[in-house]
């Protein structure tokens, strides 16, 4: 008998066991002659695996906590600084809203039910519109990703015709399609397995939102691999010198992986060994808890378009400051010219966005483009 | 109840403890489940109660008589109550299950259709989109 309705999920594989004897009594234990059920296997490592299950929660929490930070600075870099504004930027302020949605939501959650046993003991509606809620932001995030692959796709392999795409349709598909899974599940579950909270695992209709969400990813998977077979190929018929074009097409597609998530795709196997699995567990722990981080950090903070405007920025703050202490000297004229040194002109910045305004240009002139996005990538 | 198991408790835990239950115990969940109906007697929700009242009852006694609980009586009591009244329940009862493959596939297939289709009506609209200068 599975040792979970006691020992809450924290060895899924362990059982419980009576005997039955050959004379059709239960096994009586030879210390006290009473019959006796053997829970040994469910108590078996349960300090080592409360520490661990302990050490993932906090580190789960961690994780949501440190993204939510990032992405709100990223986001608040992204909104104060104009010049870096086109529709890629705004695809991934919309990313990073839902990242930092899906996380508020996944710490509200873990603290409030999944750490709470008399809450979930006592069955309230809320914990279950806050599990619908997770489901969505869950789609939310992994569509807002989709997008961004789809955006990327509909740029660089139909780039001869690049004009503004409207976005209508992206906010459709990122915030308002992921409703329609969660909601099915919503009613599945109502309807077949009405457990506590929802918080089990163990039912297939999880699938009614992670089917969505895996059919979301292969088709990124699909839009990245052709992206990348274009940037190959178009690289290939510059003649560039290969090493240079291998190694932006490797980290163009290191760069793009954790954008799309696709490690969701590839892990979800757990070995059966306990060492083997403990260590898939943190492994998987860190890339679903850490996306967050991840993603702002190669988009925002490795972009050399947000680096530069923000030394820009920098340097002119330092200028300004050194102006107010020259100022006391009265060598104001001088300030002045050297302020207007350091700003450089400002549409050497807009690599990100550039290839966007190319109309109707040729064949040669996308390869520019491709070679262009292939540097943006670096 | 408290005079019943002070004259039985120097006698031990044998057919004493066994006729304590049926009459301080079984009784009256004999009465409640009457009083429910046959209809309801394989309904979790409703019985609940009544069942964890005749366990704890069980177990009152076996501590008034100094008794071990659980011990074989009570395994046979119980065994011999369900065989009365939990019978013909459905084995499933209350552990949650799957619902079968014939419903449990639509759930799982039209979201992954409808996601499918969404996506090539938003990267055919973003096409078109192009196209129209």
């Amino acid at each position: 008998m599975d040792c979970t309705s006691f020992f809450f999920a924290l060895s899924p594989t362990a059982r419980s066991a009576k005997y039955c004897g050959e004379d059709g009594q239960w096994f009586r234990h030879p210390d006290t002659n009473r019959t006796w059920s053997n829970y040994t296997l469910c108590n078996e490592n349960t300090k080592a695996k409360l520490k661990s299950a302990y050490i993932l929660f906090y580190m789960a929490i961690v994780g949501h906590a440190l993204s939510i930070a990032s992405l709100l600075i990223s986001l608040a870099i992204f909104f104060y600084f104009r010049s870096l504004s086109c529709q890629r930027i705004t695809l991934h302020k919309n990313l990073f809203c839902s990242f930092v949605l899906n996380s508020a939501l996944t710490i509200i959650y873990l603290v409030a039910v999944v750490n709470n046993p008399p809450v979930v003991a006592r069955n309230p509606v809320g914990c279950k519109v806050l599990h619908f809620l997770h489901m969505y932001m869950l789609g939310c995030n992994y569509f807002w990703m989709l997008c961004e692959g789809i955006y990327l796709h509909t740029l660089i392999v139909v780039a001869v015709f690049a004009e503004e795409q409207h976005l209508h349709w992206y906010y459709l598909l990122g915030w308002g399609f992921p409703l329609v899974p969660a909601s099915i599940h919503a009613v599945a579950r109502k309807k077949y397995f009405d457990d506590n909270c929802w918080m089990s695992v163990e039912t297939h209709l999880l699938y009614a939102v992670h089917g969505p969400i895996m059919a979301a990813l292969l088709v990124n998977l699909f839009f990245l691999l052709n992206i990348i077979r274009v940037l190959v190929t178009k690289l290939r018929d510059t003649h560039r010198a290969e090493s240079n074009m291998y190694m932006k097409a490797v980290r163009a597609t290191l760069i793009l992986v954790p954008l799309l998530g696709i490690q969701f795709v590839i892990c979800p196997w757990r070995p059966e060994n306990r060492l083997a699995g403990e260590v898939y567990e943190y492994i998987m722990h860190i890339l679903m808890h850490y996306q967050g981080l991840l993603v702002a950090t190669i988009f925002c903070f490795f972009n050399g378009e947000v680096q530069a405007t923000l030394k820009r920025q920098w340097m002119q703050y330092k200028t300004q400051l050194g102006q107010r202490r020259k100022d006391h000297c009265s060598m104001r004229s001088a300030s002045y010219t050297a302020t207007s040194i350091t700003e450089e002109p400002a549409f050497m910045y807009h690599h990100d966005c550039n290839s966007e305004h190319l109309n109707g240009r040729r064949a040669e002139d996308s390869e520019l483009v491709a070679l262009k996005l292939g540097d943006m990538y670096a | 109840m408290n005079l019943v198991s002070q004259c039985v408790s120097a006698l031990g835990c044998g057919s004493h403890y066994e006729f304590g239950i049926e009459d301080l115990c079984l009784a009256k969940f004999r009465l409640d489940m009457h009083e429910l109906g046959e209809r309801h007697w394989c309904s979790w929700e409703d019985t609940v109660e009544l069942y964890g009242r005749l366990t704890n009852c069980t177990n009152l006694v076996a501590f008034k008589l100094g008794c071990f609980w659980p011990n074989k009586l009570v395994d046979d009591f119980f065994i011999r109550v369900h065989k009365h009244y939990f019978q013909d329940c459905s084995l499933s009862g209350r552990l949650l299950k799957d619902p079968p493959n014939r419903i449990l596939g639509p759930f799982i297939v039209v979201p992954i259709l409808v996601t499918l289709l969404m996506t090539g009506l938003v990267v055919w609209r973003s096409k078109r989109s192009e196209g129209i200068v």
